[in-house]
């Protein structure tokens, strides 16, 4: 750092004969150590201690020899925490002599502004602070080492005789650096001051109040020192350890600092400079003595294997040690010391009490006056302003970074209304209102002194209590408290009683809850009435009588009415109203009588007229009902009597004939009229269950259906409906042959083919279910047509429709003209039938167009869903009737399932078919070349022309799909389309948008739709809520701090 | 005896239970009776997308009143819609918005050009011109005299602050007497004291400080541009320059961010608009590109998520937070450079003050209706604007919402700066294809903006 960069300034002085003086300075070290050793002062004390180490000795020697720089215990102390800091990164004596070369090239003031530039800027930027204000804090620890160091080096100064030429050198070689020095000292007090700065930021202090700081710290060290001083060997064996710690840590740290090298450099010059001449030394010493000071750092340096404290002990001993010399007024000035405050305070000593406590006030003298030093120029203003720059903005990023989180809230918010800071709604109170309320009006005013007057306002209404109760005996306190208590159980039991009971759903306690509020209502309206005669009410009922005069004069049961009787008193006026009212009723009721003969209920009348055209229905309904009452009469008629003509045989199957014909008529005649039967049905069912022949009579006499006798173009074979559903490209390829070949009407279209079928139990007539049901049934057919979309196909559809219009038409003149079909000719026509399958799909189709023959027609005989399935479980039966018929006859006995299934698939080459139908596909999607010249446009004609080849631009290529590029190239059993749906396109997007990450994710989003028809409302609000939301006319404010 | 069923109705079912409750729709929630949703929902998106163009009319009024180019606009801080605005030929005008009146005009408020303004407390009025003075002008009395026959040209200002240089923007502080001034110089002054009471110039610094603001949220840092082509930011708690970036070319305007305290916008001479964050101010957040000449100002909208810009092309764009490209964009026949550009109070109009001497009045959003919207209106509208968000991945959709009508003169530029940056862009691949490899890596363009940062 700056204490380093200081070094490494001084790195001026050539180094060229940097080896020899090492070897030297070495051998000078040793002579020294042997003199020391045997010079038994005050120091060796220490040395003795020292022993014990073998490398702290030298170090010793070392500094006592070398080290002559001029410095003082302050200036160590208040460089405390940069030699800490340089502690940590020691070097051994020889290996500076590597690193001198790259030392040596660099200028120094370029030198300093580049460092600053580069690494130091950085650390400064937070860094650096921190440690420096964490050796500080480490090195308070340690000051009391150091301040120890310090002033007892000073002891040591004034025993020691050693010679002063070698330290003078020393000091010689300061002198010379004092130029750089000056720099470095500026360099020097640089974390100092960026502490300042930082400091001055955090409003901690200002620069000024941080310099004191560093005194006071000094005064403080230095009466440490005194302490110290008594616990001297304590502190010499911390020293001791600390300097093998960083003996320790140099020997780690080399390889690592690679900037330090520099600084080391000048810690070995020193050493270098050594061997000058003591002559030379000599004189330097005697000019340079002031400047010599601030040798501390190539001390320091040089001392990484030594102490640095003994050197400081040497110097010290220097000037005191001439002063003593030449002992007049004269002489210290000839000496080129200067007087020392130490000096001063000399002839004190024997008051030692006294000498303690000026040497305390003083010390803050003796750190500026006592030492040769000069104050650190400060820095360059440039370089001292874009630091404070660095520091403020540093700052300034803090202070702004407090916004983060909030900024991150607003940023990642789905939803945002504006303003972001709404100023808090505060409700306001009872107390606030009453204590905000000031009389206005009269009426206010007036009350308002009423209170005053009973000191019951607001405010003093507390104070007139307690004045009250202060007149109040203990058991009517009692009382009154247990009123109180009371109060408030009965209060509180009510309120839950509410609330059980609010919570009770039953319909019939609330319609008695009702009742009893309106009994309650009435007769407080009474007492009501009485009392108050309200205005208001009596208002409404004359309301209510105008509107009972304008309707229902002829009648005493309206509200009003109503209303009056309950009271019971009438006046006259009223009875006479009421009198009136009944007159016309009972006029209206005459005249009704004398002219509708028939009915004899008014009431029925109104409700028939009312309904107007239900008329019809009912009469209906009532018709039906009668023929089911008949129905039940004669099922009855004969249950009850057992023994007479009627249940001889004859009679009784000429009964059955009666019967038959009659339901048959009934039968016809519930058809006519469209409605349904539900008994005639149940009747039928039963029936079938009861005996097998009457219940086929039945179903003829029931639903009489009429199909065309074979639609096998739509019929498939069972086994390939399967394939039908299974791929649109597929088309109708698995068809029979036969099946598509034949022609759609193989059994003559007047032959009747009537199935024997329930009619389907509709009591209800749903045009609308059976339409839809049907209608989607044959879009969906049509739709499949289209898709399957070969032209042959669809004319063949539309063949196969036509003819199938056709024969409904026939089917239904039929079933209007006849309605009689012969047993007979369906079970000869189901024989007659070759396959079982086939008839099956026949049946199944056949009723299908039955169906919607039925709704063509528009009579309401709709089949339900139930009905459906009624039908087809019937074919089934039927199927298998037939099935067991056949076999009875034999006829078609030795075909087993196999050989049928083999029989309705003869010819069906399906393999064969799909390999074809692909193959036209792919030509057809193939890229085409279409010549589109006109015959006889733009060539000669007539005998012995040649026809020319066709001329390119007639010639359009149509860009299909390459056979090889194809999707189901060489996939024999699919055919992949390779036609774009339009349609579909319009829908899908070309790539991801923007926030997606996946195809699903987008999916996902885009499944559910937006709109109010596909969710709840509630839903489509949140849906739909606009990110960011503001107000017309609401003042948006920046966003402000809140204290 | 036939039995009569009535009809009956439970009231509960078909009115809503509370006279401000909606009405109970009756329909069937089954999807399956609501077929086709994504296709009905495709055609209504674009209905939706449709109407928004058809209803694109954001033109509102032109306010007149100057009589040379409008410089600068001020929005008076908690108002809606007080503007001042000064011009060229030293007048000065506080409008008021909504009534389209002018609450105060000075005509010769300033010898030369108003080059700036800003409301001060109180209801004071600053401004300074470049006749190297700021004047402070009580608004408030003014708004009380306009009946009266008093006359413009009557008043005077409470005070002056006499500078050394021609003035070139003023901004006030937040909450204190304070305000700040660009000149050469950038410098604090308090309202009640005449000289100023400090100096916040960098050291280093040569140039013509072109625009100061002080943050909003944040209201003792302060920013300024300058011809230098820099940015630099200040604070006055610590009374000094902080930091300052020189760009690639100089700024025009600047504004910060009322919602993020840490963004501000720069309106550059390079087309260009961009947001730093002043804590990290090496590169750009977001650079925004549209113009076709120089931006000659800007402006947030109190939301902070859309800011307005008025550039040197004739138009003025409104741009989203974040969304670089695209803009909306309005333009009029009439309409010329555009030097200045203001928000409302409630983000819901913009304003613009151009060379021909209009103040004009723009909504927000172009399709935006006014007056009173009901409920169900407003239900539509949302679920309009979520169809459109929707579907906007749709080419049909979002080439109709994305296609602008342009002044002939600003596609034709558009045109042209497309091909040349494309030009440059494709001289640049080249070169770098036929160096050796990895010598000159592509530079993102975020990167290039800021030539230096400097403490």
């Amino acid at each position: 750092m700056a204490r380093g960069r200081n070094l490494g300034k001084s790195a001026r002085p050539a180094p060229s004969s940097r080896k020899t003086a090492n070897a030297l300075g070495y051998a000078k070290r040793h002579t020294l150590k042997s003199k020391a050793l045997s010079a038994g002062d005050l120091g060796d004390v220490y040395e003795y201690q020292q022993d014990k180490v073998r490398r702290s000795k030298v170090k010793l020697q070392l500094e006592r020899d070398e080290m002559g720089g001029a410095r003082s215990g302050s200036e160590e102390e208040e460089e405390g925490p940069a030699a800490k800091r340089k502690d940590a990164r020691p070097r051994l004596v020889g290996e500076n002599d590597d690193d001198d070369a790259i030392g040596e090239d660099e200028d120094e003031e370029i030198d300093s502004d580049e460092a600053f530039e580069e690494s130091d800027n950085e650390r400064y930027a937070g860094f650096s602070f921190t440690e420096k204000k964490k050796t500080g804090t480490k090195s308070k620890s340690k000051k009391k080492a150091d301040a120890g160091r310090a002033v007892r080096f000073a002891e040591v100064d004034l025993n020691e005789d050693s010679d002063g030429v070698q330290p003078e050198a020393e000091i010689e070689d300061a002198s010379e650096a004092s130029d750089g020095d000056d720099d470095d000292e500026e360099e020097e007090g640089d974390p100092s001051e960026f502490i300042d700065v930082l400091d001055v930021l955090d409003g901690r202090g200002d620069p000024e109040s941080e310099d004191e700081h560093q005194d006071v710290q000094k005064t403080g060290s230095s009466k440490k020192a005194d302490v110290a001083r008594t616990s001297e060997d304590e502190d010499e064996d911390d020293e001791m350890n600390s300097e093998e710690e960083s003996e320790e840590d140099e020997d780690e740290d080399e390889d690592e600092d690679e900037d330090e090298d520099d600084k080391m450099d000048s810690a070995s010059e020193p050493e270098d400079e050594e061997d000058d001449t003591a002559l030379q030394h000599l004189e330097q010493f005697v000019s340079g003595l002031d400047a010599g000071q601030k040798r501390k750092a190539p001390d320091e340096d040089d001392s990484k294997d030594a102490d640095p404290k003994p050197a400081a002990r040497k110097r010290r001993l220097l000037p005191e040690r001439t002063e003593l010399g030449a002992e007049n007024e004269f002489a210290a000035a000839l000496s080129g010391g200067k007087l020392n405050l130490d000096d001063l305070l000399a002839p004190l000593e024997g008051q030692s009490s006294n000498l303690a406590s000026l040497k305390k006030s003083a010390k803050v003298l003796a750190s500026t006056s006592g030492k040769v030093r000069t104050l650190s120029a400060p820095l360059p203003q440039r370089t001292a302003e874009k630091l404070d720059r660095e520091a403020a903005y540093e700052q300034t990023k803090e202070e702004v970074d407090k916004w983060k989180a909030t900024m991150q809230r607003i940023k990642e918010a789905e939803h945002l209304s504006f303003p972001l800071q709404a100023e808090p709604k505060s409700r306001t109170s009872n107390l606030e209102l009453a204590a905000k309320f000031k009389p206005t009006t009269e009426l206010e005013s007036a009350v308002d002194k009423l209170l005053k007057s009973a000191k019951m306002r607001e405010d003093e209404i507390a104070q007139t209590e307690t004045l009250k109760m202060n007149h109040l005996s203990v058991e009517e306190v009692a009382a009154r408290r247990a009123e109180l208590a009371k109060m408030r159980d009965l209060m509180f039991r009510a309120e839950a009683k509410a609330k059980r009971v609010s919570k009770i759903k039953s319909k019939t306690y609330r319609r008695l809850k009702k009742k009893e509020r309106a009994r309650l209502a009435a007769k407080l309206g009474e007492g009501s009435d009485d009392d108050l005669d309200d205005e208001e009410a009596r208002l409404k009922r004359e309301v209510d009588r105008a509107r009972e005069r304008a309707t229902l004069r002829h009648k005493n049961t309206g509200k009003w009415a109503k209303a009056m009787r309950e009271r019971g008193e009438l006046d006259e006026d009223q009875r006479r109203d009421i009198n009136e009212m009944l007159d016309r009723g009972e006029r209206l009721r005459k005249k009704i009588r004398g002219e509708g003969d028939s009915g004899d209920e008014g009431s029925d009348d109104d409700a028939s007229d009312e309904e107007g055209e239900d008329g019809a229905a009912r009469i209906k309904s009532r018709a039906f009902d009668e023929l089911a009452a008949l129905d039940v009469d004669d099922s009855e008629t004969p249950a009850g009597k057992s023994k007479s003509i009627f249940e001889m045989k004859f009679m009784k199957d000429a009964m059955a004939r009666e019967q038959r014909k009659a339901d048959e008529i009934a039968d016809d005649f519930v058809k006519e009229m469209g409605g349904g039967d539900p008994d005639a049905d149940d009747d039928a069912d039963a029936e079938d269950g009861d005996q097998p022949s009457g219940a086929i009579i039945q179903r003829v006499g029931g639903r009489v259906v009429y199909r065309p006798g074979a639609l096998n173009t739509g019929v498939r074979p069972v086994g390939s409906l399967a394939s039908d559903t299974s791929s649109v490209t597929l088309k109708s390829t698995d068809l029979p042959p036969e099946a598509r070949d034949s022609p759609p009407d193989n059994s003559p279209p007047g032959s009747p083919v009537s199935q024997r079928r329930v009619p389907p139990p509709t009591d209800e007539v749903n045009p609308w279910i059976a339409q839809t049901s049907n209608k989607g049934g044959l879009t969906k057919h049509e739709v499949a047509i289209s898709k399957e979309s070969a032209t042959a196909e669809k004319s063949k559809n539309k063949l196969r429709k036509r003819v199938k219009n056709r024969l409904e038409e026939k089917a239904k003149a039929l079933e209007d003209a006849a309605v009689d079909v012969s047993l007979s000719t369906v079970m000869t026509l189901a024989n007659g039938s070759e396959a079982g399958p086939s008839k099956a799909g026949q049946s199944s189709k056949s009723k299908s167009s039955s169906k919607s023959a039925s709704v063509a027609k528009g009579k309401a005989r709709a089949p339900h869903d139930d009905d459906d399935s009624d039908s087809d479980a019937n074919s089934e039966v039927e199927e298998q009737e037939s099935a067991l018929a056949r076999k009875g006859k034999g006829k078609v006995k030795a075909f087993e399932q196999r050989d049928l299934v083999a029989l309705a698939f003869a010819g069906d080459n399906v393999v064969q078919d799909f390999a074809d139908a692909k193959r036209r596909e792919i030509q057809e999607d193939a890229p085409k070349e279409v010549d589109t010249t006109l015959p006889g446009w733009g060539t000669w004609g007539g005998t012995g022309t040649k026809k020319a080849p066709p001329k390119p631009h007639f010639i359009k290529k149509i860009a299909g799909v390459d056979p090889t590029t194809r999707a189901d190239y060489k996939k024999t059993h699919v055919v992949i389309s390779e036609k774009r749906d339009k349609k579909a396109a319009k829908y899908q997007v070309k790539d991801l948008p923007f926030p997606y990450t996946s195809k699903a994710q987008f999916d996902r989003s885009m499944e559910v739709p937006l709109g109010t028809e596909w969710n709840t409302r509630l839903g489509f609000q949140r849906a739909t809520l606009p990110k960011v939301v503001t107000k017309m006319g609401k003042l948006i404010t920046p966003l402000e701090k809140h204290a | 005896m036939v039995k009569i069923s009535v009809l009956q109705h439970a009231p509960s079912t078909h009115l809503p239970a509370r006279p401000g409750d909606p009405t109970p729709t009756s329909r069937n929630l089954d999807p399956l009776m609501h077929p086709f949703a994504r296709a009905r929902e495709r055609t209504r998106a674009l209905n939706a997308v449709k109407m928004e163009r058809m209803f694109a009319k954001p033109f509102i009024a032109s306010l007149e009143g100057h009589v040379d180019a409008v410089e600068t606009m001020a929005r008076k801080p908690e108002t809606l819609d007080i503007v001042a605005s000064g011009s060229w030929d030293g007048g000065l005008i506080v409008h008021d918005v909504s009534r389209r009146t002018r609450l105060l005009q000075i005509e010769d408020a300033h010898k030369g050009k108003v080059s700036g303004v800003c409301f001060g407390q109180d209801d004071r009025l600053l401004s300074c011109g470049v006749d190297r003075n700021i004047k402070l002008w009580d608004s408030h009395k003014g708004f009380e005299q306009d009946e009266s026959a008093a006359g413009p040209s009557a008043r005077k200002p409470i005070s002056i602050f006499p500078g050394k240089t021609a003035f070139n923007s003023i901004d006030h502080h937040r909450y204190d007497p304070l305000f700040a001034t660009g000149s050469n110089l950038v410098q604090v002054w308090d309202e009640t004291k005449s000289a100023a009471i400090s100096n916040l110039t960098l050291p280093t610094s040569t140039e013509t400080v072109t625009a100061v603001r002080f943050n909003l949220a944040e209201a003792s840092v302060l920013a300024s541009i300058g011809s230098d082509r820099s940015f630099t930011l200040y604070d006055i708690r610590t009374g000094k320059a902080e930091r300052r970036i020189i760009m690639q070319m100089r700024s025009n305007a600047l504004s910060w961010s009322p919602t993020f305290p840490t963004t501000v916008l720069l309106a550059s001479e390079d087309h260009n608009l961009y947001t730093f964050d002043i804590r990290a101010l090496n590169t750009p957040t977001q650079i925004y590109k549209a113009h076709v000449a120089a931006v000659m100002s800007c402006d947030w909208s109190p939301t902070g998520l859309e800011f307005v810009s008025g550039g040197w092309d004739r138009t003025v764009r409104i741009w989203k937070e974040g969304a670089g490209t695209q803009p909306e964009v309005y333009h009029t026949k009439r309409m010329q450079r555009v030097t200045s550009t203001l928000y409302s109070g409630d983000s819901r109009f913009v304003l613009s003050g151009s060379d021909d001497g209009n103040v004009r009045i723009w909504k927000a959003h172009a399709s935006d209706k006014l007056g009173i919207v009901t409920a169900r209106e407003r239900a539509a509208i949302e679920y309009r604007q979520g169809l459109k968000a929707r579907w906007k991945g749709d080419a049909e959709v979002s080439k109709i919402a994305r296609t602008r009508h342009l002044p002939r003169p600003v596609h034709k530029a558009a045109q042209l700066k497309r091909e040349m940056l494309d030009a440059a862009r494709v001289k640049e691949e080249r070169r770098r294809k036929h160096t050796r490899a990895g010598e000159n890596k592509p530079k993102a363009a975020r990167k290039k903006v800021v030539i230096a940062e400097q403490s």
